[in-house]
């Protein structure tokens, strides 16, 4: 299966066209899924699907997928300024081993809220999750999105997500990407609107023999349009990280910014991590910038730790625990924070 | 739309063709035609057998499915060009008027000119080269074409040629090791420091060879050179396919730095492989300057072989109307402490479209390994194009990588600065490009980057303002 192509081939030797997920087929037949549970505003929460077509998203297969055989679709519409808080679990198990979720997230004029959707399993189980969600953002409307990816690192997780934002229109994304033996994100922005604004931040973690692919697309159309991608990770063992972040500023979309970082903290020398900061312009009156950067930890930082007593292991733990800490503590949730901080624990 | 356009162009050129080309019997590349190549060139065995080879594998691999559009190559009619006895030398009346007009501007003298635009005999820089020959034989060093080297100095030749750009590497570089003709070979023996640079410039061949030429160097242990390839004038050649192949082998604690202003004609696509294989504390400079041709897909690459091996990058390119410059850097650290510093930049202006394209690969054995990378791209006017596309490859925890790119216009603000000092816009924005240039220009030799210099006035005449 060909996934995440980016939106401009570069030679076939570089190995980041594309991903190529070998040894593994959809599963057929998708049975009822069970363990879906949704606490907060959840009136605003439709169980029904509205169907349409993504720009990129994962591939055909798995989008048409979603689109044939979804056994959760969920409408979520934020409809005025009064801040909402939407919590979406998601469950996987042996019993619900296979969810296929179509999310779609209207937020109207001026509209405000939080939404979280956390999909979580046990250890063990080889679960399998493919979805898609969908942002359309109004004028004015202020959207903070949690997206966290806690699953085992057996599991096979793909995730689509488009985003149009609309003139003065704020989605913030954060982004935790620690699970699925094979993690492959597609995540893509119409920057539409004069002055609209997305904030994306990710922090991933890749263990054992886990592949994180992430393809983050922004498309900057609106005038005084904005972008920032800010993505950590610390990749161990013999995990594999391709990063490849394009911001591409179309003909018109004067006075628009874009930043892109990325820092990778390498703590084996089997692991790999390959990145492909794109930045694509037809327009000249415009401010892109990106950086990225890999490397051991701060040698400083260790030396410190270690002299006050901490094992070399727990001193690494302590410095990437403490580079993914500003994007943990935005999570307005702390037992969320918790289950994240006690994941890093574990997985270092 | 622009599909259309190409074709209807092509049309034209082949009514013209017709009666202007007499032996357009077979088309395509085949061995007869190689070794007719070969049986001119008075190559020996292995170099013939060679080409035919490189011709297997030219046949077998497939076009590019990335970068610029190649479409507009006609691979068929390679066949004609390569041809030997083929009359490349055209009338100094076809040479295009833009083309005559740079000359002037950049003050080159009548007979070089016409050496340039591949219509006149040798320059008579033959003399000059002369003499420094034998200055450099003294020293041992060996500065020769390439053919005389396959024949003079066949194991030197043998043991290095295509081996470190393998034919087998893309497309072009398989055509060019089956018709590669012509070239600059450079023996520097050990601990021998060569002080003047040495330009290929002085020792253009005949007029076609500029097509597939093929450059060997090999530093020894110990010993440096700075070679220049190229120059800012802008060269013309009836054959629209330029892909040579540079192979640099610089041995444990030696130097080379490798210099190019290219300058193309419009009307070229400039498919060039580069790359140096580096030895222990050895280190490689490549200062680069792309200004002409219509497509560029250009990525010199230093292999850093050796422990504590170094290299550095310092490139500029220059895309204006109808261009496609597709350049970057290619770098793989192989051993301990070895480190690169990339430096490019790239401006775009009238509708040209410049993309800074490259490869940074650490591998596991690497420890210790220091890479930084900087890019920035200018962008003049709001219809030209202008994209960063790098990957990082990282293999190793121990490594210090970093990578920053920026894009963007000129200061609104710089501007305005200078021109309340009393300079006109015109100028203001020249003098802000030349200065963002600046970084690159030092990096030459000075009447180098006085041309360069100059280069830069020209191309930015009529584009700002």
């Amino acid at each position: 299966m060909i996934l995440n192509e980016t939106p401009i081939r570069t030679s076939k030797n570089y190995e980041i066209n594309n991903i190529n997920i070998a040894d593994f087929n959809l599963p057929k037949t998708i049975k009822k899924f069970e363990g879906l549970n949704i606490t907060g505003d959840k009136v605003l929460v439709k169980e029904e699907k509205i169907k349409s077509s993504l720009k990129y998203g994962n591939g055909k297969d798995l989008l048409s997928q979603i689109q044939n055989s979804s056994n959760i679709n969920l409408h979520i519409i934020l409809p005025d300024e009064n801040e909402k808080e939407i919590n979406v679990e998601f469950n996987l198990s042996e019993e619900n081993e296979n969810l296929v979720e179509d999310i779609l997230i209207e937020a109207e004029e001026n509209a405000k809220g939080t939404i979280i959707i956390k999909y979580m399993s046990n250890l063990k189980d080889k679960v399998y999750h493919n979805g898609q969600i969908r942002v359309l953002s109004k004028k004015g409307s202020d959207l903070n999105i949690i997206l966290l990816n806690l699953l085992n690192t057996k599991a096979q997780n793909f995730i689509s997500m488009e985003n149009v934002l609309e003139e003065n229109s704020n989605v913030k994304y954060t982004i935790v990407d620690f699970g699925g033996k094979n993690s492959i994100t597609n995540y893509y922005t119409n920057l539409k609107g004069e002055n609209s604004n997305n904030n994306i931040n990710t922090i991933y973690l890749g263990v054992e023999n886990q592949l994180l692919d992430l393809n983050y697309i922004v498309e900057a159309y609106g005038k005084s349009s904005n972008v920032n991608i800010n993505v950590k990770g610390a990749i161990k063992d013999t995990a594999k990280k391709h990063f490849k972040g394009t911001i591409d500023f179309k003909k018109d979309c004067k006075k628009a910014k874009g930043n892109e970082t990325e820092y990778c903290t390498i703590l084996s020398d089997s692991a790999k991590s390959i990145s492909l900061p794109m930045l694509l312009c037809t327009e000249e009156d415009v401010e892109g910038n990106h950086g990225t950067a890999s490397g051991k930890v701060d040698e400083k930082q260790l030396f410190y730790l270690m002299s006050r007593g901490l094992s070399l292991k727990e001193a690494q733990k302590l410095i990437v625990r403490g580079q993914f800490n500003e994007i943990i503590e935005s999570i307005p949730n702390e037992d969320i924070q918790n289950i994240i901080i006690k994941q890093i624990e574990n997985k270092l | 739309m622009k599909t259309k356009l190409d074709e209807i162009n092509r049309n034209i050129y082949d009514i013209k063709n017709k009666d202007d080309y007499d032996f357009k019997i077979k088309k395509g590349l085949t061995p007869e035609i190689i070794e007719e190549i070969s049986k001119q060139k008075n190559d020996p065995d292995w170099m013939r057998n060679f080409r035919l080879k490189a011709l297997e594998t030219y046949n077998k691999l497939p076009m590019p499915t990335w970068g610029p559009d190649l479409s507009e190559l006609n691979m068929d009619e390679i066949a004609t060009y390569v041809r030997p006895k083929t009359k490349m030398t055209g009338n100094w009346e076809d040479v295009p008027e833009d083309i005559k007009n740079t000359f002037d501007k950049l003050g080159i003298p009548e007979a070089e000119k016409k050496s340039l635009a591949g219509v006149g005999a040798q320059y008579d820089s033959e003399v000059v080269y002369h003499s420094m020959k034998e200055e450099l034989l003294s020293q041992g060093v060996i500065y020769t074409d390439m053919e005389t080297a396959v024949r003079e100095y066949p194991d030197i030749v043998k043991e290095h040629f295509m081996k470190c750009v393998p034919v087998t590497d893309h497309k072009f570089v398989a055509l060019h090791g089956a018709v590669w003709s012509g070239g600059s070979f450079v023996y520097v023996p050990k601990n021998v420091k060569v002080d003047i640079p040495l330009q290929s410039y002085f020792r253009l061949n005949s007029p076609e060879s500029g097509q597939f030429e093929h450059t060997l160097i090999i530093v020894d242990e110990g010993a440096s050179l700075h070679f220049i390839e190229g120059c800012s004038a802008p060269k013309y050649n009836k054959v629209n396919l330029h892909a040579g192949c540079v192979e640099l082998y610089v041995k444990d604690g030696a130097y080379l730095r490798y210099s190019t202003i290219e300058n193309w004609s419009k009307n070229m696509l400039n498919l060039n492989t580069k790359r140096a294989i580096i030895g222990k504390n050895a280190q490689v400079d490549w200062v680069s300057g792309s200004f002409g041709s219509k497509i560029s897909m250009l990525y010199p690459m230093s292999i850093l072989n050796g422990e504590g091996a170094r290299t550095e990058y310092t490139g500029i390119s220059f895309a204006g109307k109808g261009q496609n410059l597709d350049t970057g850097f290619k770098v793989i650290h192989n051993n301990k402490n070895t480190s690169s510093l990339v430096n490019s930049k790239s401006i775009s202006k009238n509708g040209g479209t410049a993309t800074y394209r490259a490869l940074v690969r650490i591998n596991e054995n690497a420890k210790g390994a220091k890479c930084n990378v900087s890019c920035e791209s200018l962008m003049l006017d709001d219809i030209s194009r202008s994209d960063t596309i790098p990957v990082n490859d990282i293999r190793t925890d121990d490594v210090e990588f970093s990578h920053e790119a920026k894009i963007g216009k000129i200061s609104d603000k710089s501007i305005f600065y200078l021109m309340s000092r009393g300079l006109s816009e015109e100028d203001a924005k020249a003098m802000i490009v030349r200065g963002f240039a600046d970084p690159i220009s030092k990096e030459l030799p000075i009447e180098y980057a006085a041309e360069m210099n100059n280069l830069i006035n020209l191309e930015l005449q009529g584009s700002i303002g």
